[in-house]
């Protein structure tokens, strides 16, 4: 008996909306479909609205965990169309938030892939670990998530010294942890029971359906835009791409703690080695009509932007593409023939950021409901009163 | 006289009232090992050391609105939750706790118990098929399916592995068995591999991780529960935290010698025996990742099934051997 | 290879079917075709100069054509194709023969500027909404968004 599952829009797995219909007889997963367009906001369109200065903050509201790789992205390539040099220092700076916000957001994925697993302890142990992270960069610029740190000719804001110690001191823990968590995720055995032989993609197939990032190295495919199209400082750094060639969810698990790693050894070397100077090149208002294209490696894979400009301050077109859409064709290929106990794995697997996948449309309408409608400031009315209210709880005890 | 006194027996001590609150402690105890474990602090807040808080939750769910879907059959979705209930709280009663006479079989510790309380410890799995199955639900459909594959992997290894030390024993009272080993206390050890083997395949029975598969929230949404809300889901929750509390008891009063020393200390012998089990359960369930159902399958049919029978064949041989 | 050496042999490969090539900056290689010669112009990409990878299909609308850019990236240079077709008719071929991974980006295509992708595998739409009004394609300069006033029950109007 065949039957169809809808995995999504809403479903305990997605943290976003997408829906994946799989056809499925008893277990087995005979054929998968996915289904996009839940959650557009319509970004390329408004881009073209905006001026230079306002679009580095609107691509870096394209993700919410990989925000500054699309903004990093944007800037390199305005800054080409602009003719525009960033002094070293700022870029030092803005590749170390690039490499911190990897470490991030592998450490959050190596959570959920837990968690997809049912495997909660490492899910907890990762995001407390993250929090060393997450507090670094709130450190450096201010924010947990939006760091908006770029700027058209370099960065926002400074590092000193008891910043640059604190970067080393977080770094060396968590190399430590990673270290321990990667013994964890390579031998634990009901964890590798349900991750190895799981989503297999052969190498051929993951050249040809234009799979991305992480993905496409557990195929054994070793590219990296870090390494084939060095932009900045990539090229003065001493780092390797990490590959596997399992071809299945263990191998991208062993490449993202890989890649992990090895940013740990670039933030290491760009705390150590950076240049003095200004951070930042005064950026003019105004492109000159032309075109470019930016390429940037996200922790999920290469994202890359298309800008155009018509000599004004706003751009003519900027085309985003998030490493997640370039997966999804992969992912119906190794969705296939897999069990419906795969299905959470082998689509985190990808990492999806399905809000980066998709921003292209404008909003319909918003649907109403039959709820009674609340002022902002009255629903915080509500909430301070409802916390001064509310009876003052003790400290929590552990009894043992 | 006597009527007040079964009244009391199956209302209050150690029937419905005092298995509640000792399931609601347990699953507190259970819950703040696996949160210490994951560096949390689990619940804290409800109660000293959050000590309500299952209560608490139990209250919320009777509190919240209760939904049964169009399709499903309404009269067997709705009675289902009390009826597993019932199940377990019965199988509570045969536990050698509150009736250690040995000389005086009564309606609660007769001959052949053990088999009784394993029989009544698998119908709330066939229950859980049921609900599953009556709610038409898709993923509850799966889930279901779920449950009844799994039943057929850990419940042959369980009962391989808890019938052995009766047969060192020579009875099938609970009572007896108990009191046997309290009596030659090194007999215990030939049954520490069956011990290993019951554990699992409680962990199995319970549903908990490794073996959550038919409620796999990342698969298949609630799976049996996908449906069930409100007071129905909170008889199911009662249900696990009962089965959780009995399936222990059992494997103490098995495996660990029983609850001597009468109602009182023997009550402090089985708080201790029964946490010590559950402390064991949880570490199960922090340290590992929910496996497949086609792996629970393989596990239980070429690791745990070879093992009771080596247990069982070991303990034959023993009791030729002592006799 | 450098990039150099990429225009040459380009030059070489492609011949008249190579309208305009340019290399402005540092590994990026503009190329300008017809679009009837996509799927050759690919195909040769994909077998001589390791361009396996479509990194992406952008689109621009240019008055009177629209512009489409495929994006492929090889290890040593990104080489983008332009290819232009005209507003009263677009059409375009699929490249999904030579290059599996393009079916995303040109089903996209087909939601934003209206495009027809000729021998496309999987027409569906994308990422516009099923109830999506015909004849609406978002990313066209003429297109503008009119949001409907939103009533809001029991609100004040």
């Amino acid at each position: 008996m065949s039957f169809q599952i809808p995995i999504g829009p809403q479903h305990p797995a997605l943290k976003e909306p997408i829906s994946l219909r799989m056809t499925v007889e008893g277990e087995v997963i005979t054929d998968a479909d996915i289904r996009l367009g839940y959650n557009h906001r319509g970004l390329e369109k408004l881009a073209e609205e905006r001026t230079w200065i306002q679009n580095i903050y609107l691509t870096e509201r394209i993700c919410g965990i990989c925000s500054h790789s699309h903004a990093t992205c944007y800037v390199q390539g305005v800054e080409k169309l602009m003719e525009l040099t960033p002094p070293r220092r700022g870029l030092y700076i803005r590749y170390l938030v690039s490499e911190l916000e990897r470490v991030h957001s592998h450490l959050l994925w190596l959570g959920v892939a837990g968690h997809e697993a049912g495997f909660d302890s490492f899910f907890m142990y990762t995001w407390r670990d993250r929090e060393i992270v997450m507090d670094l960069l709130e450190m450096i610029s201010g924010n947990r998530v939006h760091y908006a740190i770029n700027t058209l000719g370099g960065v926002r804001r400074d590092l000193d010294e008891g910043q640059k110690s604190k970067i080393l001191e977080g770094v060396a823990t968590l190399r430590k942890r990673s270290e321990y968590y990667f013994r964890i995720g390579a031998t634990e055995p009901s964890f590798v029971a349900r991750i190895a032989g799981v989503g297999m993609l052969s190498k051929e197939r993951a050249i040809a359906l234009c799979a991305v990032g992480p993905v496409l190295r557990a195929s054994g495919v070793a590219r990296d835009v870090r390494k084939e199209d060095p932009c900045a400082v990539y090229d003065e750094l001493d780092f390797n791409i990490g590959t596997a060639d399992s071809c299945d969810v263990l191998g991208r698990v062993v490449v993202r703690v890989k890649e992990l790693l090895e940013s740990y050894k670039m933030i290491e070397q760009m705390v150590k080695g950076l240049p003095d100077g200004d951070i930042v090149a005064k950026a003019p208002r105004k492109a000159k009509p032309g075109e470019t294209v930016s390429r940037y490696e996200a922790p999920r894979g290469e994202n890359i932007h298309y800008i155009q400009a018509n000599g004004s301050d706003k751009p003519e077109r900027l085309k985003v593409r998030a490493p997640t859409l370039a997966n999804y064709p992969a992912t119906v290929e190794m969705l296939r023939k897999g069990f419906i106990a795969d299905i959470p794995l082998i689509f985190a697997a990808i990492d999806p950021c399905i809000c980066c996948a998709e921003r292209t449309v404008t909003l319909v309408s918003a649907r109403s409901g039959e709820e009674s409608v609340v002022r902002m400031s009255d629903l915080r009315r509500r909430a301070l009163a409802r916390s001064g209210n509310a009876p003052v709880k003790g400290n929590a005890v552990w009894p043992f | 006289m006597a009527v007040l006194r079964t009244f009391l027996y199956l209302l209050v001590y150690p029937g419905l009232i005092f298995l509640f609150v000792y399931s609601t402690f347990c699953e507190w105890f259970d819950r703040k090992v696996y949160a210490r474990l994951q560096n949390r602090m689990g619940p804290t807040h409800t109660g000293r050391f959050g000590l309500l808080q299952p209560i608490a939750d139990f209250l919320k769910l009777l509190a919240k609105e209760d939904v049964v879907p169009e399709a499903a059959d309404k009269r067997l979705f709705s009675v289902l939750p009390a009826i597993g209930l019932a199940v377990v709280a019965t199988a509570g009663l045969l536990l050698p706790v509150w009736n250690f006479d040995l000389a005086r079989p009564g309606w609660t510790s007769f001959p052949g118990d053990i088999i009784v309380i394993l029989y009544l410890l698998s119908l709330p799995t066939l229950i859980l098929f049921l609900a599953a199955w009556s709610s038409t639900n898709l993923f509850s459909t799966i889930g279901g399916s779920r449950v009844l594959t799994m039943l057929f992997g850990y419940e042959v290894p369980l009962f391989l592995a808890v019938l052995s030390p009766a047969i060192l024993a020579d009875s099938w009272r609970l009572a007896e068995i108990a009191a046997f080993y309290q009596a030659r206390p090194l007999l215990l050890l030939p049954n520490l591999l069956g011990f290993f083997v019951a554990l699992i395949a409680v962990q199995a029975k319970l549903e908990r991780t490794p073996f959550d598969i038919p409620h796999a929230e990342t698969e298949i949404v609630g799976g049996t529960f996908t449906e069930y809300s409100g007071k129905k889901l909170a008889l199911f929750r009662l249900t696990f935290d009962v089965e959780l509390v009995v399936a222990s008891g059992l494997l103490a009063a098995v495996f660990m010698g029983g609850f001597p020393g009468g109602a009182v200390i023997g009550f402090a012998h089985f708080v201790v025996k029964t946490l010590v089990v559950i402390f064991l359960l949880s570490l199960i369930r922090a340290l590992t990742a929910r496996i497949r159902v086609d792996q629970v399958i393989s596990f239980s049919w070429k690791v745990l099934a070879p093992l009771a029978v080596i247990q069982l064949l070991a303990i034959i041989l023993l009791k030729g051997f002592l006799s | 290879m450098s990039d150099t050496d990429i225009v040459e042999s380009l030059k070489r490969d492609l011949g008249a079917k190579g309208l305009e090539l340019a290399n402005p900056a540092p590994r990026r290689i503009f190329l300008k075709i017809a679009p009837a010669d996509l799927l050759a112009t690919a195909t040769v990409l994909r077998d001589k100069y390791d361009c396996a990878h479509l990194s992406t299909i952008s689109g621009a609308d240019r008055g009177e054509t629209f512009e489409f850019l495929y994006h492929f990236a090889s290890p040593v240079a990104v080489i983008t194709v332009r290819t232009g077709v005209p507003r009263s008719e677009p059409r375009l071929p699929s490249i999904c023969a030579a290059i599996p991974g393009a079916i995303l980006y040109e089903r996209e295509l087909q939601d934003m500027f209206g495009v027809t992708v000729e021998g496309i595998p999987d027409a569906r739409r994308l990422v516009l909404p099923d109830d999506w009004p015909d004849g609406q394609f978002p990313l066209r300069k003429d297109w503008k968004h009119v949001r409907t006033e939103e009533v809001i029950p029991g609100g004040k109007s």
